[in-house]
């Protein structure tokens, strides 16, 4: 499904993006995600396709505000039977069809306020989803479930959505999401900068902006020095450094050096060999985070915990690191004119 | 005395009736919408609250009266009636009934009336099954606190309609008679029935207050555990 809208207010926003799947618009507060949302819905005025000129009840839409917004009054299956109001008789039965769907038909007659987060939410996709709709509008799903059992109670969700078909389309600013979607589209306040697949848009992000959006924080001013084929070489806070070109590069070319903190211990080889020192170790978890002083600049590294041992890191090691090349992510701006 | 008594409930029912059906819905409107001239609308509705009694009931008494204007147009004089006071009361309540039913109509989260929209509800549906059923016990307990304000009414009724036994003559007016008459005792017979009253209202309306808090907390954030 193809989307094209222009909102005013709230937020001035254009956007053209293509919903394939399970799709993520993410994007930090105040970019107008949650407008987006509601504008698609028909709940606040916009123009654009699909459902032109269609009021809110009339659209085929679920819609999923960020709490859910089960009535508190109704028990499950009364709020799932919401939408089939014209079916009279049978209602009761197909409410419960929706939620052996979402596999929670046992909490049927349960209110609300009797049912976990991650229930409440199953609760409110079966109401949606009994509205039959042609696209399912989701905001922010993750942001009231708890962090350690997200993948559980939401990861089952996915699953379930993309094996009913229907296209999603979720805006958040949850990364963990995003990595799970599609096709994933970013929005910022200059509107959607890039949409594409997961892995795209993770590895080959467009702007500085996105590449912060999704989880890169080492980044650096470099320049490109000659470009060979397939490879570049870049004159960086590290000094010369081989990395893989991007299509148009150019000597003299203006670029954000980007390196994941997952991504710095890769490689054994000859290329962009540093000498550095680690400055910095503290665990997280079942993870090790830290940072490695080269030269002039630190370069934030995150590894499984076993790495310490296999590595023999410690606070003050001086050691060899080699980032891969095909590791290096540049993102051009402003091609120098030669 | 038992002539008083009913009286006062008679004019505390149909002044809390009448309320509940004009101020209810112009409540929601105010809780809801924004329009042109909404403040000014407000302050006018609110006027009645900071104008002492006696002067909300002599302009009233003006208005009402034998050669007021409302006599001039329809030929009925409606001071010193059940149905003077009536008017007299229901204006004089309007802030304490708008304030209440508004907070009633406040609290329920926006989004609940967006979703049932986006499944395909009517306006007439939603205010049916969502708006009214969850608003029902702020409703409710506004329209008991008039109901218990009425009772104790004295300087919008004094004068607007006087004292006249079973017409005009509420209890707390009757209490003012039997004291300046030194009838002591029967003043304080009287007056306990008003305590007992009020009493019992206010138990009734904190009872409701805690079940609406309980019913609409999940229309918030705190509630999604």
């Amino acid at each position: 499904m193809e989307i094209h809208y222009r909102l005013e207010h709230p937020v001035r926003l254009q956007i053209d993006l293509v919903v394939r799947g399970f799709t993520v618009v993410l994007g930090e507060s105040g970019v107008g995600k949650t407008s987006l949302l509601r504008a698609l819905a028909g709940l606040i005025p916009a123009r654009g396709q699909p459902f032109e000129g269609l009021r809110a009840e009339q659209r085929p839409v679920g819609y999923l505000p960020q709490h859910y917004a089960l009535f508190p009054h109704l028990s499950a299956w009364q709020n799932v039977a919401f939408p089939l109001a014209h079916l009279k008789r049978e209602r009761k039965a197909r409410a419960l069809e929706y939620l052996a769907q979402m596999g929670i038909a046992d909490l049927a007659e349960r209110f609300p306020r009797q049912l976990s987060g991650g229930q409440q939410q199953r609760v409110a996709l079966a109401r949606a989803l009994a509205r039959e709709p042609e696209i399912l509008l989701l905001d922010e799903p993750t942001s009231a479930l708890d962090v350690a059992t997200r993948d559980e109670v939401f990861g089952g969700v996915i699953e379930r959505l993309r094996a009913l078909e229907i296209p999603t389309l979720v805006v958040s600013h949850d990364q963990w999401l995003a990595q799970r979607a599609d096709w994933v589209g970013v929005l910022t306040k200059q509107g959607l900068v890039q949409q594409g697949s997961s892995e795209e848009v993770f590895t080959r992000p467009a702007t500085l902006e996105v590449a912060r959006l999704v989880g890169f924080r080492n980044l650096w001013q470099g320049r490109v020095l000659a470009v060979d084929g397939l490879w570049l070489q870049l004159d960086s806070v590290f000094g010369l450094l081989k990395a893989l070109a991007y299509p148009g590069a150019r000597p003299g070319d203006e670029v954000w050096l980007g390196i994941r903190p997952e991504e710095v211990f890769t490689a054994k080889g000859e290329d962009n060999r540093l000498l550095a020192e680690v400055s910095q170790l503290r665990s997280q978890g079942l993870r090790l985070r830290g940072q490695l002083k080269v030269g002039g600049a630190s370069l934030e590294f995150l590894l499984p915990r076993y790495k310490r041992e296999e590595l023999d890191l410690s606070e003050g090691k001086r050691l060899e690191v080699y980032l891969e090349p095909r590791y290096l992510h540049l993102i051009p701006h402003g091609p120098k004119s030669t | 005395m038992i002539e008083s008594l009913l009286l006062t409930l008679r004019l505390a029912f149909w002044v809390s009736l009448t309320l509940l059906l004009l101020a209810a819905p112009l409540a929601w409107v105010l809780a809801r919408y924004d329009f042109r001239g909404k403040r000014l609308l407000e302050s006018i509705l609110l006027l009645p609250l900071v104008l002492p009694p006696t002067v909300l009931g002599f302009y009233l008494l003006l208005l009402l009266g034998k050669n007021g204007p409302i006599a001039d147009w329809t030929g009925f004089t409606l001071a010193f009636t059940f149905t003077g006071i009536w008017i007299g009361s229901v204006i004089f309540n309007t802030p304490l009934a708008l304030n209440n039913y508004r907070e009633a109509f406040r609290s329920i989260d926006p989004d609940l009336i967006a979703t049932a929209r986006t499944l395909g509800a009517s306006r007439w549906r939603i205010a049916r099954e969502i708006v009214l059923p969850l608003a029902a016990p702020g409703l409710l307990s506004g329209t008991l606190l008039v109901f218990s304000h009425v009772l104790g009414e004295f300087g919008v009724v004094l004068m607007i309609g006087g004292s006249l036994p079973g017409e005009t003559q509420v209890l707390s007016i009757y209490i003012f008679q039997l004291t300046e008459a030194l009838r002591i005792q029967e003043a304080n017979q009287v007056a306990l029935i008003l305590v007992g009253l009020a009493v019992a209202l206010l138990f009734t309306i904190r009872g409701l207050e805690a079940r609406w808090k309980s019913t609409t907390a999940l229309s918030t954030l705190s509630g999604s555990k």
